[in-house]
């Protein structure tokens, strides 16, 4: 049996309700002995008594000065998230019934075209070849209508002089043509300017 | 949005939560939460009420504005606790003030100001008798804090005051378990002392 009285780290096992294979003992020390029995009340008055102390309350304006130097930021994703509800709040029909028929349609539609997209992905090499036929056609037509459009302005003979003469040719040709073109507008633009000058 | 009333009865990680996603509520509700042990643990550490709450302010800005990078699986109370001992303590090495006084602020000049910071502690009791002794009980427990090491002030208040457990103070003070529990019995041995000299003395 332990006669010596309770040390002080004891005591703090038995107020802080420790609970242990050496606390038994402890607790039976402390019925047996009146002296121990009084230290322990005295520490339990004085954990008391600080647990007791107040909560001091801060300034009436404590949590404005705090926010007034916290910036709060809506992540992106929230500020997207909120953007999508409020829309669906905003439009969506205010009774049950309405509501449901809406998401149905939404569904059948969403349905249709899925099957759509599919059914075209399938057909893939049906698209190949009318893409193929597609740009064909549209080359001789370009270059059909070119032909056509520089007779006309040129005349045969100088179409096939700059056809023989090859990429070269064509280029000077358009060129000289967008040249005269250029020179007759400015000409003409800086007769009119002179012209309304003098009646000025 | 959850309202003021909702965030009330949410736990703190679902209002840092809230938060985080920029709600402001959210972050009012967390200093309407903290606001009051924070500021007392930083008053009693160094019993300056208009410092206190400059200090008090810079560890919720702290913690506010660093808000995204809190984790669950820790307490936000120890978050703001470790910052407020964190500033005290820097606080009390820079004016190099070790205890602090129950008769106002080393500050004071007048008369109304060391009365406007000296510490008085509201009886609870029912008698007045009663309420008179736990006021001067507390006034003596408060003078004897102040008499502490700030160490071991700040441990003694969370324990005490705040309720944590060893293990909790040691993660919010990064301590040791052992120093804090070494630091909490100096603690309560010096605060029994304090108390025994002041009831010898009749102050008590």
């Amino acid at each position: 049996m332990n006669h010596r009285h309770l040390l002080p780290t004891e005591i703090d096992l038995l107020l802080d309700d420790e609970e242990g294979f050496g606390v038994a003992p402890l607790k039976a020390h402390v019925r047996a002995c009146p002296e121990c029995l009084a230290r322990l009340e005295e520490a339990r008055i004085v954990s008391d008594a600080i647990e007791e102390l107040p909560h001091f309350a801060p300034s009436f304006s404590f949590a404005d000065s705090i926010m007034a130097q916290v910036p709060v930021y809506v992540p992106w994703h929230v500020a997207a998230r909120d953007t999508v509800r409020s829309a669906i709040q905003r439009w969506a029909p205010a009774s049950r019934p309405a509501r449901v028929a809406v998401v149905g349609l939404a569904a059948a539609v969403a349905s249709v075209l899925t099957i759509g997209i599919l059914w075209i992905a399938t057909q893939t090499d049906l698209l190949v070849f009318a893409t193929g036929i597609a740009d064909t056609r549209l080359r001789e037509l370009l270059l059909t209508g070119g032909r056509d459009a520089m007779t006309s302005l040129f005349g045969a003979q100088t179409v096939a002089l700059a056809s023989q003469a090859g990429t070269a040719g064509l280029v000077l040709l358009v060129g000289g043509f967008l040249g005269v073109t250029a020179a007759a507008t400015f000409g003409l633009r800086t007769i009119a300017l002179s012209s309304s000058r003098r009646r000025a | 949005m959850a309202t003021a009333l909702d965030l009330s009865n949410l736990p703190d990680a679902d209002v840092v939560a809230l938060a985080q996603a920029g709600r402001e509520p959210a972050f009012r509700e967390l200093i309407r939460r903290y606001e009051r042990p924070v500021f007392s643990l930083i008053y009693r550490m160094i019993r300056d009420r208009e410092l206190a709450e400059d200090l008090a302010q810079d560890t919720f800005i702290k913690v506010l504005n660093h808000i995204d990078r809190y984790r669950p699986e820790f307490k936000l109370s120890s978050w703001l606790f470790k910052i407020a001992n964190n500033v005290a303590i820097d606080h009390l090495r820079r004016r190099q003030l070790d205890t602090i006084s129950m008769d106002g602020s080393p500050h004071a000049a007048t008369s109304d100001a060391i009365e406007s910071t000296s510490f008085e502690v509201a009886g609870s009791q029912e008698s007045p008798l009663e309420e008179l002794e736990a006021k001067e009980l507390g006034n003596a427990i408060e003078q004897a804090i102040g008499q502490l090491r700030p160490e071991y002030r700040s441990c003694i208040m969370l324990r005490h005051v705040e309720g944590r457990s060893y293990e909790e103070i040691a993660t919010t003070l990064d301590l040791p378990l052992g120093t804090v529990k070494t630091y909490i019995h100096r603690a309560r041995h010096e605060l029994r002392r304090a108390l025994e000299h002041l009831k010898a003395e009749g102050e008590v």
